[in-house]
């Protein structure tokens, strides 16, 4: 899910710790932000601290003045041919290649198993929003290929497509049967996501409290809301694909997620976001004493989220009910396809 | 002369008015409202006092007028307030493109689908919803500013560290655009501190004492930019038609409405921060929908704002535009409600006609002189008017300002930050340490 997803999930928990309204209503926000912190620190950690120092053995740096695709195919193969020979876990970097101060060449790797090789195509330049740049879309119609010795198998996505900021790492894992397992991202949700890595922060937050400022009840809170609004942001997380090494260090991988959404989809995250606006306000009501309006829970549902949901559904059903049906008599719509369409 | 004619007229003159001053890069409309609140509050009592039906109108208009119309000097001009600022990157993109007046008029027409959505869908419901949220949020605005701020200093995404191998180079590449953004909102914090508490600007324009500081932040670096670094604008296409459909002028309703609401209802946020809310909220990637939804963000938050102050049961004052009407009148019943609900339709429809000449009209400016040489005369605009309004005094806030709002432009962090410059000090004072923090700064 979205960072700001996560976020407004943490604050949604934090709210439901009735000291937090307490010390709230009493010009005290720590629990919120505590909980809004806790929600997104996961993340945080990974993307802003932990990458920056996870060393990899092969690095893929594209010339962005000498874009060669063949480069990047033959160096995706050393790095496979490696982790085989070698038999160890190898990590891999696919570096980004920005054209400009909004513009980065996308370009999109992928194993054939059948004919053992890796191909690589470059595909349109993007800008930092991901939108294609008009007219960029075919400037490189080769693909380039290179041989592999074992067969890798992808669990996250079909392609690996490269485009903004920093690119992704894979890491090549050794499988049973001589083939390698691709780890998408192995330095996110390596440890970062963890119920007990919450749990101990939460610990570390309630010795500070205690120890230094005396204040015992405000750290055993504390504990109680870092760990839950951390392990909410470890729950939504197992609804993605790539899951997260939840008990860490009890556990050494990451247990595979629900494959129920990914975690750019749109929906999911807005109605995370917005489930979570309406739980807070929920419980800030339940906690006036004497108020002036009085509605159920079904009552804040249906008004906050099924109504105004189904009208935006139905005008979005009505909008797009061509589209959708042109989407249907178009099987070749994804840029792997697009890539086969090209090399055929 | 019927009720009905006077109100027309006045609506319609004060849509006129701020739709050509909007087109004044650096003007704000509270600018020209302040003085004209001034006027009336000298003419009250005597044979020229002006009615109410005369100002609230014409003041409706204005605000309506300018949310619409200032999308020229942002977006081809580069010369964006606060609330307009997400929309220039891309408006900027798209006159690079040679496609400045699509990117216009797709704003425009997420402002008029904003006056839509104010008009036929808000202000049917807000009478009997808002007050019930009004009542639950109460004691709670604070933490709610608090969590805003935490989520915009952690939201910001490390712009270096892409390349090179792992370690402290790497971390420390990556966070320099961070800590500088960090460094950014304190520092527009401590001159929010500074000015809120301690106005060096003359008490006779103290409701403009925030302007220059502002202007400062964000409208003398984006100008002193386009200066330095403005490459030769392309020669600019006049569409018959842009390219949109229902479908993204839904999606910019839901996030542009969702974010221009949360800024016009939630104290001290705005349009900007409103914006950056909606869009990790909503996760639209589509380049249309985002410069739609701004278009529909902006409209929303200040016509929105206004409004909240005339809706029955709530009277909520949200906004520079409310708190000027509130110094000469207090609204009562739906009369009042009706009046300004009619105002602002007929408002947005001048103002969406209006745009396309003005837009041309500017167009036309950029093409006949140099981009650099605009950029230049819209910074001489801006420094006149902070000058004029507020002095010498005024224009050393804006110098002060100017410093702080170069940070993110230099070092790549996000301009938002400089928004501390409200949040953080009205977030302490809420909290109700803000008085310890000022006196510790030795301000009180």
């Amino acid at each position: 899910m979205k960072g700001f997803s996560h976020f407004m999930s943490g604050v949604a928990v934090a709210s439901f710790c009735p000291w937090s309204i307490d010390a709230a209503l009493q010009g005290n926000p720590l629990f919120f932000i505590l909980g809004g912190a806790c929600g997104i620190l996961p993340d945080t950690l990974d993307f802003k601290v932990y990458r920056f120092f996870y060393d990899h053995d092969v690095y893929v740096t594209p010339d962005p003045g000498h874009l060669d695709p063949q480069y990047i195919a033959d160096e995706i193969a050393r790095a496979v041919n490696l982790a085989y020979d070698d038999k160890r876990y190898i990590r891999l970097k696919l570096v980004s290649v920005r054209l400009g101060a909004d513009f980065w060449q996308q370009y999109i790797v992928n194993f054939d198993n059948e004919k053992l090789e890796v191909t690589v195509k470059f595909g349109p330049v993007v800008n930092t929003g991901q939108v294609p740049v008009e007219g960029t879309e075919n400037r490189f119609p080769q693909v380039a290929r290179a041989t592999i010795k074992c067969k890798v198998i992808q669990t996250y996505d079909a392609a690996l497509k490269v485009d903004i900021f920093d690119g992704p790492t894979i890491g090549l894992a050794q499988r049973p049967d001589g083939g390698l397992d691709v780890d998408f991202l192995p330095w996110h949700r390596e440890w970062s996501h963890s119920l007990t890595v919450g749990l101990m922060l939460g610990v570390v937050f309630a010795f500070i409290a205690g120890l230094f400022f005396g204040n015992w009840t405000v750290g055993w809170q504390g504990l109680v809301t870092i760990a839950l609004c951390y392990g909410v942001h470890v729950v939504e997380d197992q609804l993605g694909h790539m899951g997260s090494n939840i008990f860490y260090p009890l556990t050494k991988h990451r247990t595979p997620g629900l494959h129920w959404m990914h975690s750019g989809d749109g929906l999911p995250n807005f109605l995370t976001v917005w489930g979570a606006c309406l739980l807070i306000f929920w419980n800030l009501y339940r906690a006036i004493p004497d108020p002036t309006y009085t509605f159920g829970f079904i009552h804040l549902m249906m008004v906050g989220l099924v109504v105004p949901g189904l009208i935006m559904g139905g005008f979005h059903w009505l909008f797009t009910r061509r589209d959708r049906a042109a989407a249907r008599g178009d099987d070749a719509d994804d840029e792997w396809n697009d890539m086969k369409a090209a090399s055929g | 002369m019927s009720t009905f004619l006077i109100v027309l007229i006045s609506v319609s003159a004060g849509t006129v008015l701020s739709s050509l001053l909007a087109c004044l890069p650096g003007l704000h409309v509270y600018n020209v409202m302040g003085a004209m609140v001034l006027g009336i509050l000298a003419l009250e009592g005597s044979n020229w006092a002006v009615p109410v039906l005369v100002y609230l109108p014409a003041m409706t208009g204005m605000i309506v007028g300018w949310s619409m119309l200032n999308t020229i000097p942002a977006v081809l001009l580069g010369t964006p307030d606060e609330s307009a600022m997400f929309t220039v990157m891309p408006g900027q993109k798209y006159l690079m493109a040679g496609r400045g007046y699509e990117g216009t008029m797709i704003t425009a027409l997420g402002g008029l689908a904003g006056a839509f959505f104010l008009v036929l869908v808000v202000a049917p419901l807000a009478p009997r919803y808002l007050p019930v949220s009004q009542e639950v949020l109460r004691g709670h605005m604070h933490w709610v500013l608090w969590i805003i701020i935490t989520f915009i200093i952690m939201s910001e995404w490390p712009k270096g560290g892409n390349r090179g191998p792992a370690g402290w180079a790497k971390f420390y590449d990556a966070w320099k655009t961070l800590l500088m953004g960090i460094a950014t909102f304190l520092l527009s914090g401590l001159l929010g501190f500074i000015i809120l508490t301690r106005s060096p600007v003359s008490h006779e324009v103290a409701f403009q004492n925030i302007m220059p500081a502002f202007v400062g932040l964000f409208a003398i670096p984006w100008c002193l930019l386009n200066m330095i670094s403005a490459a030769n604008v392309p020669k600019q296409r006049i569409t018959k038609s842009i390219e949109v459909d229902g479908d993204v002028i839904l999606r910019s309703v839901w996030s542009g409405g969702l974010g221009g609401g949360l800024a016009s209802y939630l104290p001290i946020v705005t349009g900007g921060v409103g914006g950056l809310l909606a869009g990790h909220a909503t996760a639209q990637r589509d380049e249309r929908i985002f410069i739609m939804g701004q278009g529909v963000s902006k409209f929303v938050y200040y016509v929105g704002a206004f409004m909240l102050m005339f809706v029955p049961g709530l009277y909520l004052t949200r906004g520079g535009g409310a708190w000027m009407i509130k110094t000469l009148y207090s609204p009562i019943g739906v009369s009042d409600y009706y009046l300004v609900l009619g105002c602002i339709a007929i408002a947005a429809a001048i103002s969406y006609l209006m745009i396309s000449p003005l837009a041309r009209g500017t167009l036309w400016l950029i093409d006949r002189f140099n981009y650099r040489h605009v950029s230049s005369f819209a910074l001489i605009i801006i420094v006149v008017m902070v000058l004029g309004v507020t002095g010498w005094i005024g224009l050393f806030i804006a110098l002060v300002g100017t410093g702080i709002g170069l940070l993110p432009v230099l070092y790549g962090s996000r301009r938002l930050n400089c928004l501390g410059i409200l949040l953080l000090p009205i977030a302490c004072n809420m909290s109700g340490f803000g008085e310890a923090i000022t006196a510790w700064l030795r301000l009180t």
